[in-house]
C-alpha cells in the first residue's frame, strides 16, 4: 500500500485507478453471491482499512468503486449470514472458497542493483550496507518485482495446482489462478465438498503441501525391506519414496543404506517436494483475498486471472499492466532497473524522468520518488 | 427384512432405525406418558447407565432380539439426556453409544460396515486389497479428532481425491461420526417443565449414578472463577500447582495447549516446575519437541474433548457445550486487525 506519498502523487494514481475501473468494470465482479461477501478497502494514504463492508448488487458495489476510487480492493474468501457485523462471531460463516497464496521470495542482494533507503534519516543509495552510512540506523532495500522469482513463484503454483487435481481430485474448473499483481500468485478454489472445511481440517492440507508431520520412520522402514517394491504408492508418501529410490540408485550400489543416509535422503525429497505456500492464508477462513482485475497499489499493476493451460508461460510483468501509456514526469528519489510490459526502466537516481504513466505509478507505489506533473 | 431388523436394532442412531421408530411408535412427550414403553424407558435407562459406568453402550443378541423396544429405547435415552441437561453425562453418553457401536462394526462384514457408514454420510469404497477409499472432505471432517501422526493427511495414501483407510480405521471414523451425531441430538432444549413424570423418574434414576459415581471419583471441584481456559485445563493445572504428580497424557495436553496458546517456552517450563520428577533440561527437551522445535520439526496438536474425554480428564461446564477442541472454549474472537492476501 502507498503510505506517505505527496497529495499530488496520490491524485496521479487515483486518476489513473479510475480510467482503468471506469473501462474495466465489467472484469470487477467478486465471486458470488454478492450480498454474503465482506469487502474490505485502503482508501487513502493514511493506512486504515475499511472493512466489514457490504453490498446487495453488484451496481452499488461499482458506484462505490467509481466514488472511491480504492487503492486497494479485497473481498471475503468466506461467505456469511451477516457479512456487514464488525463482530467476527456475528457474522455466522457459511462455507469459504480453499485459498492458497504463493510469493516470490526476494532476489538475492546485488551491490550494483540494489537500492536501500534508511528508515529514519530517508537517506538513500545504491550498494549494500549493514546501517545507514549517515545516521547508523536500520536500512531497509527496495524491493522491485523480480522477473526471476516470479517465475520461480509460478513454478511453485503449478506444482500447487497438480497435487490439488491429482491428489486432491479438485476439478480443474473449479481452480482458479491469480496473478497478485505484485509478488505472488493466488489460487482460489470452489469445489463444492471443500468450501465448508473447517480451519482444522485446513491446516491439514497445510500440512500434506508442506509435506509437515511427515512419518519419516514408516517410509524408512518400507525402504528398508528391499523385497517390497510399491511402484503405485501413491500420493507425497509415493512421491518421497520414488525420489528417494532415485537418490538410492543414482548412488553407487555397495553403500549400505544406513537410517541417517535414508533420513537424509528423505529430507532432500521433502525439500524438492513441498508446496511453499503460505500456511496461515489456507488455515484462516476469514481471510480478504485482493479482489480480481483489481488494481495492487503495491504496484499499480492488476491481479489477473491466468488460463490453467497456459499457466507457465504467464508473462505477469506484460500481462498484469493495465494502467495507462501517457507520458508522465516523475521526481525519482532512487528507482533499481525494472521491467514492465517488455521495456526496461531505470535505474535512476535523483532525477525527474518522463515515462509511461504505468512505469509512474509503479515507481510512485513503490515510494521510490513523486508525481510532477504530466 | 428380520435381518434389517436386527441392523437397525443394533445401530439404532441409523436413519431406518428413526424412520421405524416414527412409523411405529407416538414419540410425543405427551404419549409417552401413556403408552406401553415401560420396557423401552427401562433400557433407556441402561443405556445411559453403560455409558456413566462402563464407557460403553453393550448391545446383546437379546437385546437385537427386541428389537422394537431397543429401537425405542435410543430416541428415549437422548431426550433423558438432554432433560438432564448435564454436559459431561452429554459427553460421557455419546462417547458411550459411539465405543458400543464401534465395537459392533468391527464384527460387521464388509457390505453391512460399508453400508452403515453411507448411511451416516461416511461414504466408503472398497477396493480389490480390501483398504477402503473415502473422500478427503469426509475423512478431514472426522479424523481431526485424532491425536496420532498416522491420521495426519500427509501421512496417508491419498489419490484423486480420495484417501485409503483399513477397516479398522474405516469404523473409527463412523464412530467419530456417531459421537457426533448423537452429542448433537443431546443437545436439543428439553424444558423439565413438559418432561412426564415416568420419564422424570427415569432421569432421577440416571442423576444418583452420576452422583454416586462423583463421590467414588478423587475431588475435581474447580473453582468457580470463570477463566479464559477450558475447566480440563484449569484442574490439571490446579494439580500441577499443588504438586501432584500428573499423567503423561495430562502434561501432553498442558504442553500442547499452552504451546498453541503461544505462550513462551520457558514460562511453559515453570508450569511444570513443581512436579515431583521434574527436571529443567528434561522438560525444555519435550515441551522443544512438542512445539516443534526439535525433531524433526513436527508440531503436536493439541488433543480434542474427545480424546480428553476418553482419558477420564473432561470435566465440562455450561461455557463447553458444543465445544469439540479445548482451543474452541468461550468462542473463538478472531477479528482485529484485517488480515489480506
Amino acid at each position: 500500500m502507498v503510505a506517505g506519498v505527496l497529495e499530488a502523487s496520490l491524485e496521479f494514481l487515483k486518476r489513473e485507478f479510475f480510467k482503468y475501473y471506469y473501462e474495466n468494470l465489467d472484469r470487477l465482479v467478486p465471486p458470488g453471491p454478492i450480498g454474503k461477501r465482506e469487502f474490505g478497502f485502503f482508501l487513502d494514504k493514511k493506512g486504515g482499512m475499511l472493512r466489514h463492508k457490504c453490498f446487495n448488487n453488484l451496481k452499488d458495489f461499482h458506484e462505490f468503486v467509481l466514488k472511491e476510487i480504492p487503492l486497494d480492493i479485497y473481498v471475503s474468501a468466506a461467505r456469511y449470514e451477516d457479512p456487514g457485523n464488525r463482530d467476527m462471531g456475528e457474522k455466522k460463516l457459511i462455507d469459504a472458497e480453499l485459498f492458497f497464496d504463493i510469493d516470490a521470495e526476494s532476489a538475492a542482494l546485488d551491490s550494483d542493483e540494489s537500492a536501500w533507503i534508511c528508515l529514519k534519516c530517508g537517506k538513500y543509495d545504491y550498494g549494500i550496507k549493514e546501517k545507514c552510512p549517515a545516521c547508523g540506523s536500520d536500512i531497509e532495500y527496495l524491493e522491485t518485482v523480480n522477473e526471476e522469482q516470479l517465475n520461480k513463484a509460478l513454478k511453485e503454483t503449478d506444482k500447487l495446482v497438480r497435487i490439488l487435481t491429482d491428489d486432491f481430485g479438485i476439478n480443474s474448473n473449479s481452480i482458479h489462478v491469480f496473478f497478485s499483481g505484485n509478488r505472488g500468485y493466488h489460487v482460489h478454489v470452489n469445489q463444492e465438498e471443500f468450501l465448508s472445511l473447517t480451519a482444522e481440517s485446513r491446516r491439514e492440507l497445510v500440512d500434506y503441501l508442506l509435506i509437515q508431520g511427515f512419518e519419516e520412520k514408516k517410509l524408512i522402514e518400507v525402504l528398508r525391506k528391499k523385497s517390497l517394491i510399491i511402484n503405485d504408492l501413491k500420493g507425497v508418501i509415493g512421491r518421497i519414496y520414488r525420489r528417494v529410490l532415485d537418490s538410492i540408485s543414482s548412488g553407487k550400489n555397495e553403500v549400505v543404506y544406513t537410517k541417517s543416509r535414508l533420513l537424509k535422503y528423505i529430507n532432500q525429497a521433502i525439500e524438492e517436494l513441498k508446496v511453499r505456500i503460505d500456511p496461515v492464508v489456507t488455515i484462516d477462513t476469514h481471510r480478504l483475498m485482493r479482489m480480481p482485475n483489481s488494481i495492487n497499489s503495491n504496484s499499480g499493476m492488476a491481479k489477473r486471472a491466468i488460463e490453467l493451460k497456459k499457466l507457465l508461460s504467464f508473462n505477469p510483468l506484460r500481462e498484469a499492466v493495465v494502467l495507462g501509456e501517457g507520458e508522465v514526469i516523475v521526481k525519482v528519489k532512487i528507482a533499481p532497473r525494472f521491467k514492465l510490459c517488455g521495456r526496461t526502466f531505470g535505474p535512476f537516481k535523483d532525477e525527474e524522468v518522463e515515462l509511461p504513466a504505468y512505469a509512474a505509478a509503479y515507481i510512485v507505489c513503490k515510494g521510490m520518488g513523486e508525481y510532477a506533473g504530466g | 427384512m428380520e435381518g434389517n431388523v436386527i441392523r437397525a436394532a443394533r445401530y439404532p442412531f441409523l436413519p431406518e432405525a428413526r424412520e421405524f421408530v416414527s412409523r411405529h411408535i407416538d414419540l410425543s412427550l405427551e404419549s409417552l406418558d401413556k403408552t406401553g414403553s415401560e420396557a423401552a424407558l427401562k433400557r433407556a435407562v441402561e443405556r445411559v447407565k453403560d455409558a456413566l459406568i462402563l464407557k460403553e453402550v453393550r448391545v446383546t443378541p437379546q437385546h437385537e432380539s427386541n428389537y422394537v423396544r431397543e429401537m425405542l429405547s435410543f430416541p428415549l435415552a437422548i431426550i433423558l439426556v438432554s432433560a438432564i441437561s448435564n454436559e459431561y453425562i452429554r459427553r460421557i453418553y455419546s462417547l458411550g453409544e459411539s465405543r458400543g457401536a464401534y465395537k459392533r462394526m468391527l464384527r460387521e462384514n464388509d457390505e453391512t460396515l460399508l453400508f452403515i457408514g453411507e448411511r451416516l454420510g461416511v461414504r466408503g469404497i472398497m477396493d480389490n486389497n480390501g483398504f477402503i477409499k473415502i473422500s478427503i472432505p469426509t475423512y478431514l471432517n472426522l479424523a481431526y479428532v485424532f491425536h496420532e501422526h498416522r491420521w495426519k493427511l500427509v501421512n496417508r495414501i491419498v489419490d484423486k481425491g480420495y484417501v485409503w483407510v483399513s477397516r479398522t480405521e474405516y469404523a473409527r471414523l463412523i464412530q467419530v461420526e456417531v459421537n457426533n451425531y448423537v452429542y448433537e441430538k443431546t443437545l436439543e432444549p428439553i424444558p423439565v417443565t413438559v418432561v412426564p413424570q415416568r420419564l422424570k423418574e427415569a432421569m432421577k434414576t440416571i442423576i444418583e449414578t452420576w452422583n454416586k459415581l462423583e463421590e467414588s471419583k478423587p475431588s475435581h471441584a474447580i473453582s468457580e472463577e470463570a477463566g479464559e481456559n477450558p475447566p480440563c485445563i484449569s484442574r490439571i493445572l490446579k494439580r500441577m500447582e499443588a504438586g501432584e504428580n500428573t499423567s503423561h497424557f495430562e502434561r501432553l495436553v498442558i504442553a500442547t495447549f499452552m504451546i498453541a496458546k503461544g505462550k513462551d517456552i520457558e514460562e511453559i517450563i515453570e508450569l511444570f516446575s513443581k512436579q515431583p520428577d521434574y527436571k529443567y533440561n528434561i522438560t525444555k527437551y519435550q515441551v522443544e519437541h512438542l512445539s516443534g522445535l526439535r525433531g524433526g520439526g513436527k508440531k503436536y496438536s493439541v488433543p480434542s474433548c474427545r480424546t480428553i474425554l476418553a482419558n477420564g480428564l473432561c470435566y465440562p461446564d455450561e461455557k463447553c457445550k458444543g465445544v469439540k477442541h479445548p482451543l474452541g472454549y468461550g468462542g473463538r474472537s478472531i477479528g482485529g486487525k484485517p488480515r489480506v492476501s
